[in-house]
């Protein structure tokens, strides 16, 4: 961490672990893999008491406001201008995965206000009846006109809306090209694939998580990403089963071996990759050209959430542009919003990682409902990694 | 009151306790285990014997389970007992207790925490690095079955250290002078005194150890890097990932069985082997 | 023993300190083959340590220890042909009462024989009047059985000195009795030099052909029951053998084998002591109680002083008087049971005199 003067200055060393912090924890199955997945984090908003208080009456909608979301997805700032603005408190809850989410709300009595499921698994609390239909007069800042429409659609189903965009990513790899011995990088599944079982063996990871690994498998064979037919998934089960002995782990948390060098290669978000590239500029982010997955984000909110007025409070002021922008600047994922877009510095804008260009984002598929919950996926998954 | 009365007085909170906390889980998970999974998963009631039928699908979760349940059992007991006789028979009482909360001191830390750190041990820049400066290349460690059984040694070795170190302290050492007494060398000591005497500890030891890995998935899943799948890690997909309730909970009724078969002719053999008057118990 | 015995172990100026305490003190002990020794003494006195030593559990920091006319100070505990019986007979609680006492032969180097070590267990079995009860668990046995098989343990080996340590300090009062008598035949019948040690006075009278006694790490007096009884050297060993009463008393003269000494009701008394004392030394007197005659005349005996009846205690044989004397203080007297029947029966508050015959009164080291 030092540099050549041996010292650095404060805000240095803050940025350093600030980016130390976000390394070393992965965006989403960390929590998941470890089982853990139901630990609460709280914030230092918890304790209503040692709060400061509002500088206005307020509390028109209660003093709290309960967010299941993801790992390092927030700037903490913005919590604390909501709580100085509206008296309500962010009581924050980590969670893994969607599976995990979905699991807890099946379970009834989550005490969610507010939650973050990704696309795909919207229709699912449609149809469990786990979620309610929004009401846009109580989101003055939400615009449905400034999002770019295949980051926001799957917020509605059958024409209601559920949801609104958050932030949204892809899923490709991460490969330090260092280790080449100067071959090109790679840019497809198939090179993913080859290099994992030949030069690169026992230095891959891929993920824990069975829409990504096999959805990725099966690009090997340019079958589609979501698919759950049998013959394809037989295909892609061989695939996994053959290069499960070259794997260097079956793990999402791959952050720390990749920068280590224990690990070469592995299946990729978008904020790890271009977290990982910032810090090592030889680890190169690479979108699969056969395609892969795009995911979006949303802020929803469960059925029977406690604290209603304070959910939609909470997600009409982070859909605020400029909380927006600092959300986005903070954690390092894609905005949809135009409008919070237009405030964001031009480098960011233009960073290939984040902002794949059009050909590549083309051939990406949303994960689907289907591919979620089909049980043939799942089995495949631990038939892998139990062999 | 009656003798009776006062009886049950006695065992009313630990017989709430269980029925509570285990009893009525245990139905609940007996119950899940005749259902089907719901379509977005969770459960539906049913009867059916599906789960069950379908319980060959994760054997190798059971078999790799079975392998490393004991074979961590036994590791962590081959470097548990010396441990142990040093502390108990060996160390100078001055040192014992500093020593022994030496030994306690890594519960207070989470296993979470703990088990990270042998990520960076065994990884590439910990020991493959030092032993590849004195020549020996290319070792992996991190990510094996190997590492798996080094992080379970680790984070079980005072669960084995104690009873072991308990049944050898409150060991009369006039046993040893006797033995000595009667021509015995030292090591012939250990072995007919000594050693027989601890199995009550050995046994206590084994067995807590052992059932807790029996449902161990937090260290296979992190010092196994996702490879090394214990019945524990399929549990956890299966509730977490999956949502298939219905077959989890088959997976651990068959686990509970399991392990109930397993322990009950763990404590038959040592019985047997032992031929105590106290019985296997838990310190 | 008036036959002169073969030495079978020594002690030669032992000392034996663990770290600032000095627990043993030039010991030089002599032992003979056969014979029935005890260190006697309070705890504390040296007497285990001194025994340990001879086991081997402990090396002397300074001297020798012989066995067999052998220096063994090396010599650990497993290749001594010493065997022990332990206070609380440290029996193997894992194994059956067989297998306590077949211990020791199973361990000797070339193996004996299943067949043999069966017939030597089951005949020291019989021995200690437990035959049959080979295959019983050691829980199962009373105390007094444990003690029979930790004897049977012993002598299996037929080992050159058998080593009791406090062996019937667990036992009650009824059965200590009948062991004593059942140790005392097993060592005429084994013929197995017996080495006790023991705190109880009677134990040691009643079983010893020799006793040491023992104060604060060193011998104080080796010698016969009788001896140690009729002829102690210091007013600690007439206290811990027997019961005495003691009286100060000043040296006025002193002769080469006879000195008189004064006591404190004026009376001069002579007697010849064990060691050397100087006139003017400060002594002690002592006078065992069965020894002073109760009486209502004067008697014509050279000292005679008077007494008042105390107390009296009824005990069969004997009965026991306390009897107060203005200038000396108390005085236990025993009258047995025929001397009563002719002077009568001493009440409370009677006035009466104490006397005793020549030599009864022994001078003694204060």
């Amino acid at each position: 961490m030092t540099k050549d003067n041996g010292t650095i200055s404060k805000q240095k060393f803050m940025e350093e672990l600030r980016r130390y912090q976000k390394g070393s924890v992965t965006r989403r199955h960390f929590l998941g893999v470890t089982g853990l997945g139901m630990a609460t984090a709280v914030l230092g908003t918890a304790i209503p008491g040692l709060r400061p208080r509002p500088a206005f009456a307020a509390g028109d909608i209660g003093d709290r406001v309960i967010l299941a979301t993801w790992p390092n997805y927030h700037d903490e700032m913005n919590f604390e201008a909501f709580t100085e603005a509206t008296g309500a408190h962010v009581q924050v809850n980590v969670f893994g995965s969607n599976e995990e989410m979905l699991a807890k709300l099946q379970a009834g009595g989550s005490g969610w206000d507010v939650f973050v499921p990704t696309n795909y698994t919207i229709t699912t609390y449609v149809g469990e009846d786990l979620i309610i239909p929004l009401d846009t007069s109580k989101l003055p800042n939400y615009d449905a006109g400034s999002f770019e429409q295949r980051f926001s659609d799957a917020g509605s189903v059958d024409g209601q809306l559920y949801a609104v965009p958050k932030n949204w990513g892809t899923t490709g790899f991460a490969v330090n090209t260092s280790k080449l011995d100067g071959a090109p990088t790679p840019t497809t599944w198939k090179e993913f694939w080859d290099l994992t079982m030949e030069g690169y063996s026992g230095r891959t990871m891929v993920h824990d998580y069975q829409l990504t690994t096999i959805g990725n498998a099966l690009k090997y064979f340019g079958y589609s990403f979501n698919s759950v037919d049998e013959k394809e998934l037989a295909d892609a089960e061989k695939l996994l089963l053959d290069a499960k002995p070259h794997l260097f782990a079956i793990s999402s948390d791959y952050q720390p071996p990749m920068r280590n060098g224990d690990a070469w290669m592995t299946m990729c978000w978008t904020g790890d990759g271009k977290q990982m590239n910032v810090d090592m500029p030889e680890i190169a982010y690479v979108l699969g050209t056969e395609g892969g997955e795009l995911w979006s984000d949303y802020y929803a909110i469960p059925k029977g959430a406690p604290h209603m007025d304070a959910a939609y409070a909470l997600i009409d002021f982070l859909l605020n542009p400029e909380v927006n922008a600092k959300e986005v600047l903070a954690h390092g994922y894609p905005s949809a919003d135009a409008r919070t877009n237009a405030l964001l510095p031009k480098e960011l804008l233009e960073d290939p990682i984040l902002y794949p260009a059009a050909d590549l984002l083309n051939a990406l598929e949303f994960g689907a409902a289907a591919t979620l919950t089909d049980p043939n996926r799942a089995e495949l998954l631990a038939r892998f990694k139990s062999a | 009151m009656t003798e009776r009365g006062r009886k049950a007085l006695l065992l009313a909170p630990a017989g709430i306790w269980l029925l509570v906390m285990l009893a009525l889980p245990l139905l609940v998970v007996f119950v899940f285990s005749f259902g089907e999974r719901g379509a977005a998963g969770g459960y539906v009631p049913a009867f059916t014997l599906e789960q069950y039928a379908n319980l060959p699908a994760r054997w190798t979760a059971f078999k790799n389970t079975l392998i490393l349940a004991p074979l961590g059992t036994i590791a962590a007991l081959v470097i548990a007992y010396p441990l142990a006789y040093f502390l108990a028979v060996r160390c100078s009482p001055k040192w014992r207790t500093s020593l022994l909360i030496l030994v306690i001191v890594p519960f207070w830390t989470s296993i979470l925490i703990r088990s990270y750190a042998w990520i960076f041990i065994l990884g590439g820049r910990g020991l493959p690095a030092l032993l590849e400066s004195i020549g020996i290349d290319d070792i992996r460690l991190i990510n094996t079955p190997f590492a798996v059984l080094v992080g379970i040694v680790y984070g079980y070795l005072p669960l084995m250290v104690f009873p072991i170190f308990v049944s050898l302290d409150k060991l009369d050492k006039r046993l040893l002078e006797a033995s000595a007494d009667l021509g015995s060398t030292p090591w012939r000591t250990f072995r007919q005194v000594t050693l027989p005497l601890s199995v009550p500890g050995i046994a206590t030891g084994c067995m807590l150890v052992f059932i807790l890995l029996m449902g161990e998935f937090l260290i296979p899943a992190i010092l196994g890097g996702g490879k090394v799948f214990f019945v524990g890690n399929a549990l956890v997909d299966l509730f977490l990932q999956s949502r298939n309730w219905a077959y989890g909970s088959a997976v651990a009724m068959t686990l509970v069985v399991v392990m109930l078969v397993t322990v009950s002719i763990y404590m038959k053999f040592i019985s047997r082997l032992g031929g105590q008057r106290e019985d296997v118990s838990l310190m | 023993m008036s036959v002169p015995m073969q030495t079978i172990a020594e002690l030669r100026g032992v000392t034996k300190t663990f770290g600032n305490v000095v627990a043993a003190k030039d010991l030089n002990l002599s032992i003979g083959k056969g014979e029935f020794l005890s260190f006697l003494g309070p705890s504390g006195c040296g007497k285990t340590t001194a025994l340990r030593m001879l086991a081997g559990f402990e090396k002397p920091t300074e001297g020798q220890v012989l066995l067999d006319g052998e220096v063994v100070n090396d010599l650990d505990a497993h290749h001594r042909p010493v065997n022990m019986v332990f206070q609380h007979y440290a029996l193997f609680p894992h194994l059956s009462v067989f297998d306590n006492i077949a211990y020791g032969l199973r361990q000797q180097r070339p193996r004996v024989d299943k067949q043999k070590i069966a017939t030597k267990v089951e005949q020291a079995l019989e021995t200690v009047r437990l035959g049959g009860f080979g295959p019983r668990r050691i829980w199962e046995m009373s105390g007094g059985q444990q003690q029979r098989v930790a004897l049977a343990r012993a002598i299996v080996n037929e080992p050159k000195l058998l080593l009791l340590d406090e062996p019937m300090a667990a036992l009650d009062r009824k059965l200590r009795k009948e062991m004593q008598f059942e140790l005392q035949n097993l060592q005429r019948q084994l013929g197995i030099t017996f080495v006790l040690v023991t705190h109880d006075q009677e134990e040691a009278l009643s079983m010893s052909d020799r006793i040491c006694v023992m104060e604060g790490g060193s011998i104080v007096q080796v010698g016969s029951p009788r001896e140690l009884y009729d002829m102690p050297r210091s007013r600690y060993v007439a206290g811990f053998v027997g019961t005495s009463n003691f009286f100060d008393a000043t040296v006025t003269d002193s002769a080469a084998d006879q000195i008189t000494v004064r006591l404190a009701s004026g009376q001069k008394v002579h007697g010849t002591p064990e060691i050397p004392i100087d006139a003017g030394q400060e002594v002690c007197v002592s006078i065992r109680p069965e020894q002073i005659t109760l009486t209502r005349a004067l008697p014509t005996a050279e000292i005679a002083l008077p007494v008042t009846i105390q107390n009296r205690i009824f005990l069969g044989e004997h009965t026991e008087y306390l009897a107060r004397n203005e200038a000396l203080g108390d005085f236990h007297v025993l009258v047995p049971r025929q001397a009563e029947l002719n002077e009568g029966t001493f009440n409370a508050g009677e006035q009466a005199f104490v006397s005793w015959g020549e030599g009864a009164l022994l001078i003694l080291e204060k």
